[in-house]
């Protein structure tokens, strides 16, 4: 009975009621019978089996009027609620009527229940009234009398729900039109979500909903919107013409009807978008199709620029493997501009960030794997699988490389003490070359500075021994040195350069010979650390800041890489040696060999490095530093380019032409760009 | 914890019970303001409610195709016309729902009027306060106490709408209340009993820290309501006063008739909602004719003022003919209350200024019975700290001149109540728990009730302590909600000035004018 947690309470009517019977409210309709219907005694016990008649010997006087009961004033019992009366004071039901009472409390039974209501036993007592006189009325169809005999109570009482009953079954005009309102409200509330869902994707140019159907329906829409508009007009001006005029409190109801129409029309068809003209439709489809467009071509964007790095770092990666292996994976990206662009993992990416660039590669590849896979495409995945395998290798040789080359440093250090001594007792033994001596220290270290440098210069695609050769080259040709630095691709006619530029076409081979440059630039770092404090030229001072390539100003591109070329190059370097104690003895070899054979034996392969030293390539250094930046872009771009052609026609193949005409822009652009540069350096 | 919730559901849950169809809802006189509080005509007409009439009025015509809503206080009066009512019903159905708790016997007779079954639904509904703002509430009553002792009715109209209030937040509160205050205990112990009569209803789910009521009396902090006060919604309430959130601005002259009346509510005016608690001075030019209005009302007058303490100040301001009576009084109130036990103290010579200067003598009567009301004999904790004393009126003359945005710098005492209180440091000597239990926590959910009424500066306060305390979840109400003027009113209604000198004069008058 109480509500608590919904913080009121119910009183159930079932207690109202149980009140009233026991208030004893007369008014209540119980059945009962006539006792002077003496006719049949069979009817009248039916009759006095609805309702128990009251005892005779109880009421000496009508309770009514007063009257006191005799032979000639006979007492009567009401066949609804058993109470007696005098004839005076009977009233009569006629058959009808009480059909009429009961066949409506049939439908108002099941409906007119609150559903708060339980039907319980007191309740339906009270029902019973009704039941009583149908029951009444069935016992006395079979008899000629066509009334019911009942107290003026009971018969006020039957009038009262009488009158109900007409009430109920009479449908005012304005319920009717009312409940027509509402049907259509209840219509625009069904429909209008679904056109605005329709209207909201056309305007946005979308397909997905016809414009004719979305017309239909908002025209629709529009009907019910007039028809609620039409019907409470009609509610509003319901009986305006009728003499007497209606209750104020009507037309106050009437007004407030339209009101509250008007007020929903209004929320409503506010929120009812129009639909765009078939021309305008169309322009929205075209500008949708360009917005689509736009938004691919940035995401492809995005995937070439990924891919672009991808590839720099491939190709700066492609250096350290064997050459024949570059070129195939130069052609390795060629598959993959298909993708519609792998970003590397994000998460892999964060976390590489410190790590080895190779190993940041093979992990970006491998999350270009699963997304080919993802994708479905299998050929690009053994593309990348196989560029992951070499990358893997790579890795593991680099790994091999740089345990040797911890050991080798070791060693170097052990021959770094007996270079001292050696040093000292050559100086002891032969002053007169001191000087000498200090220049070719001095070349040492440029051609540290120098290699050190180098990767600044550093095309991603060249070779680094042809670099190094390279430099030695330059360095060998001191006259023709001015002419080098500025074209760096292999100068002139110059004999020693073609002794020093023919390996790299030969791979691996160059490997002993270079050695032996790479050895006297290792042996020099020595020297260079013993002499620092010697040696008061500006070199000594210079060169730190020259030595630190991954610092410095330029190529920003390449920066990263550069920890992996030194580490490489020194790996490179060290290879050769497998046994870590031999590079040792050639430093020392060629330390000894500096004061005898230097003036005479130019064509000795240690020579004309060290000829290089004299011409002070760090002049050349500092030249080509900035400059020797722009050519490196260039180079790259030319790559690029080159790629961007492949991709060009390889969507051409496959048809996307969307794709091609993107290619070609960006081809384009690179080669605006690449001429710019060359503008510039020209 | 926010009542204009707990109201608007009431409300929705009536409507929505009935079903569709056209509907008339039935109120009384406070009922309707209830309802208007948290419900626009608009958004009720939505729910197919076309009418609204009140149960008292006998033009009403028999319209046998609405449902009746009937809401009403659960009152002698109204039980008597809703019996009338079900006898001859002019409605389909009745679905009754009473704003209280309602007797057994009531229900009884209600039953044996309901002749033609058309109700369908008694319920108690626990609306029976106005939700003015979500944490504040007000009963509407103006002079619920008679000297210090309450009136009776008013007591029982209190209770009810307080204990309605704990219902519909659902809360079984622990109650402190005002020591110094015999009317705070005496709606304690009320509702005390309440509560243990009806311990069926007050059966909520346990919550870890148990509710609190903290009851209040204004004349703890007589000096609030005296102050101007600067939110958009409390110089509203200042300069044209609100009432169930609407203005009446028939006065104003020349005012378009559609703005006779106009209804403020945060629940729909968003203009409101932003700035109702925004100090006045940053609102900007979207009101700056009220500004303007005002300023023209009492300018310049405290122009050289720095502290009510000088005495000259105070008496040349009060020489100063621009300076209204009302305010000249309200001026001299604020000092007598402060510099009461001042040895010093002029007072007499400023009541007599305040007569030269042709001040009414309603508002000269005011001083002493202010005094009587909020003096410190009745205060149960010290107003003003000796720090705080200079500074509270220095900030009230400061914020008149308008000389900076100074205009919110006076915290109400209701501040550092609260904020103790928050904090477990309100003196149980001063404010006791009512019964053997104490709370042992830090408090949750807090109802402050304050008996004499609170103000929309109060309102500002528990706002901005709901905002800044996480975890504390506070709820304001009043009596009342006043503004200078009602403040008065209420201290001349409660006959305090009958002890002043001139008392049997004034009683003589009060009682013949009853």
């Amino acid at each position: 009975m109480t509500e608590q947690n919904r913080g009121h309470r119910a009183m159930s009517l079932s207690a109202m009621e149980g009140l009233t019977l026991t208030c004893g409210n007369r008014r209540n309709l119980l059945t009962a019978f006539d006792r002077t219907n003496t006719e049949s005694a069979k009817i009248r016990a039916i009759e006095k089996s609805v309702v128990p008649w009251v005892n005779d010997q109880d009421v000496p006087f009508c309770p009514d009027c007063g009257n006191k009961f005799s032979i000639r004033n006979r007492r009567h019992h009401c066949r609804l609620c058993g109470s007696i009366m005098c004839k005076k004071c009977m009233e009569l039901i006629s058959l009808p009527f009480a059909n009429k009472l009961t066949s409506a409390s049939k439908d108002s039974l099941s409906t007119h229940t609150s559903p708060s209501q339980s039907p319980n036993s007191v309740h339906g007592s009270r029902r019973g009234s009704i039941s009583s006189v149908s029951s009444v009325s069935s016992v006395l169809d079979e008899k000629d009398d066509d009334r019911i005999r009942c107290c003026t109570h009971c018969k006020d009482t039957l009038l009262k729900r009488e009158q109900q009953i007409d009430e109920k079954e009479h449908t005012p005009d304005i319920v009717k039109l009312y409940e027509k309102l509402r049907l259509c409200m209840e219509k625009v509330d069904q429909k209008a979500p679904e056109y605005i869902r329709m209207a909201a994707s056309l305007n946005a140019g979308e397909t997905t909903y016809s414009l004719e159907h979305a017309g239909d329906l908002r025209i629709e829409v529009q009907k019910v919107y007039e028809l609620i508009d039409a019907l409470s007009k009609k509610i509003l001006t319901l009986g305006l013409n009728q003499d007497p005029p209606p209750h104020p409190n009507t037309l106050r109801l009437q007004r407030m009807i339209r009101y509250s129409a008007t007020l929903f029309v209004q929320e409503k068809l506010l929120g009812l978008m129009s639909l765009p003209t078939r021309e305008q439709f169309e322009e929205l489809k075209k500008k949708r199709k360009q917005e689509m467009e736009r938004k691919r071509i940035l995401e492809r964007q995005a995937a070439l620029e990924s891919q672009r790095r991808l590839k720099e770092r491939r190709s700066d990666l492609a250096p350290r493997t064997a050459n024949g292996e570059v070129a195939s994976l130069r052609g390795g990206p060629a598959p993959l501009r298909k993708a519609e662009g792998w970003l590397p993992l994000s998460g892999g990416q964060g976390q590489s960030e410190d790590s080895d660039p190779l190993l940041q590669q093979i992990h970006n590849i491998t999350s270009f794997i699963r997304q080919a896979r993802a994708a479905g495409r299998a050929d690009e995945v053994r593309t990348l699988q196989e560029n992951l395998r070499q990358l893997q290798d790579e890795y593991d040789q680099q790994q091999t490389e740089k345990a040797i080359e911890l050991s080798r440093r070791q060693a170097e250090e052990e021959d770094l003490q007996r270079e001292q001594l050696q040093m000292l007792r050559e100086r002891e033994w032969e002053r007169e070359r001191e000087q000498f001596q200090a220049t070719s220290l001095h070349t040492r270290t440029r051609s540290l500075d120098f290699r050190e440098i180098r990767p600044f210069q550093l095309e991603p695609g060249r070779e680094p021994r042809t670099h190094l050769a390279y430099a030695l080259d330059l360095g060998s040709s001191p006259v023709q040195s001015s002419a080098a630095q500025k074209t760096p691709s292999p100068v002139s006619a110059l004999e020693p350069v073609r002794v020093w530029s023919g390996p790299p076409a030969l791979g691996q081979e160059p490997l002993p010979q270079s050695t032996v440059s790479q050895q006297s630039e290792l042996a020099s770092l020595n020297p260079f650390e013993e002499e620092d404090p010697s040696s008061p030229t500006a070199d000594g001072t210079t060169s730190p800041p020259a030595a630190e390539p991954a610092s410095g100003p330029s190529a920003c591109v390449l920066k990263e890489y550069n920890p992996f070329e030194e580490e490489e190059e020194e790996a490179v370097a060290g290879n050769p040696f497998t046994n870590p104690d031999s590079p040792a003895p050639n430093p020392f070899d060629e330390e000894d060999e500096y004061p005898c054979p230097r003036p005479s034996s130019p064509p000795v392969p240690g020579n004309p490095f060290e000829e290089a030293t004299c011409t002070n390539p760090f002049e050349m250094d500092s030249d080509s530093g900035p400059e020797g930046e722009e050519p490196i872009e260039e180079e790259l771009l030319l790559q690029q380019i080159d790629n961007i052609k492949a991709y060009i026609f390889d969507a051409k193949q496959c048809g996307r032409l969307d794709e091609v005409e993107l290619l070609t822009e960006n081809l384009r652009e690179l080669k605006r760009t690449l001429a710019k540069q060359k503008g510039g350096t020209d | 914890m926010n009542v204009v919730f707990a109201v608007k559901q009431y409300v929705s849950k009536m409507i929505e019970d009935s079903g569709p169809g056209m509907k008339v809802l039935l109120m009384d006189k406070e009922t309707t303001g209830i309802v208007s509080m948290v419900y626009t005509q608009s958004e009720i007409l939505q729910k197919e409610v076309y009418l609204f009439e009140r149960i008292d009025s006998q033009n009403r015509e028999i319209m046998k195709h609405l449902k009746a809503i009937c809401f009403l206080r659960p009152t002698k009066e109204n039980v008597d016309y809703l019996i009338q009512e079900l006898r001859r019903p002019k409605y389909s159905i009745y679905f009754i729902y009473f704003s209280n708790v309602i007797s057994k016997s009531d229900v009884k007779s209600l039953a044996e009027a309901d002749e033609q079954e058309v109700v369908a639904e008694v319920q108690e509904f626990y609306g029976d306060y106005i939700a003015v703002n979500p944490h504040l509430f007000s009963l509407n009553i103006l002079g619920c106490c008679q000297g210090r002792n309450w009136d009776p009715a008013q007591l029982s109209r209190t209770t009810q709408g307080l204990t309605a209030l704990l219902l519909s937040l659902k809360k079984c509160p622990m109650i402190r209340y005002q020591l110094s205050s015999e009317s705070a205990k005496r709606l304690a112990e009320c509702v005390k009993q309440v509560i243990t009569k009806e311990y069926e209803l007050f059966e909520f789910r346990r919550t870890e820290v148990p509710p609190l009521l903290l009851i209040l009396d204004r004349c703890d902090d007589a000096i609030t309501p005296l102050l101007n006060q600067w939110t958009y919604q409390a110089m509203v309430h200042e300069l044209l006063g609100i009432n169930n959130n609407r203005i009446d601005l028939s006065r104003v002259p020349g005012i378009s008739k559609d703005l006779r009346e106009v209804v403020l509510s945060a629940e729909n005016d968003e203009f409101y909602a932003n700035n109702m608690y925004l100090n006045f001075a940053e609102i900007g030019s979207n009101i700056k004719n009220l500004m303007e209005d005002f300023q023209k009302k009492k300018p310049k007058e405290q122009q050289k003022l720095e502290s009510i303490a000088d005495m000259k100040n105070v008496k040349r301001l009060l020489q100063n003919p621009k300076v209204t009576e009302f305010d000249a009084a309200r001026l001299v109130m604020l000092y007598a209350l402060h510099y009461e036990r001042h040895s010093s103290n002029s007072l007499p010579g400023l009541m007599m200024d305040l007569r030269n200067k042709g001040v009414s003598e309603k508002y000269r009567k005011l001083v002493s019975a202010i005094v009587e009301y909020g003096g410190k004999r009745v205060r149960g904790s010290d107003l003003f700290s000796p720090k705080d004393a200079v500074a509270i009126t220095k900030q009230f003359l400061k914020g008149l001149k308008g000389v900076e945005n100074v205009y919110t710098q006076h915290q109400p005492f209701l501040h550092e109540t609260l904020d103790h209180l928050i904090k477990g440091k309100l003196k149980e000597n001063l404010y006791p728990y009512l019964g053997p239990n104490t709370l042992r926590d830090r408090p949750q959910d807090i109802v402050v009730f304050i008996i004499g009424g609170a103000t929309y500066e109060e309102a500002l306060t528990v706002y901005n302590l709901n905002r800044t305390t996480p975890g504390v979840r506070i709820v304001l109400g009043g009596t009342t909600v006043h503004n200078t003027k009602s403040f008065l009113e209420e201290v001349l209604a409660s006959g305090l000035h009958s002890r002043s000198k001139e008392s049997s004069q004034v009683t003589a008058r009060s009682t013949s004018r009853r």
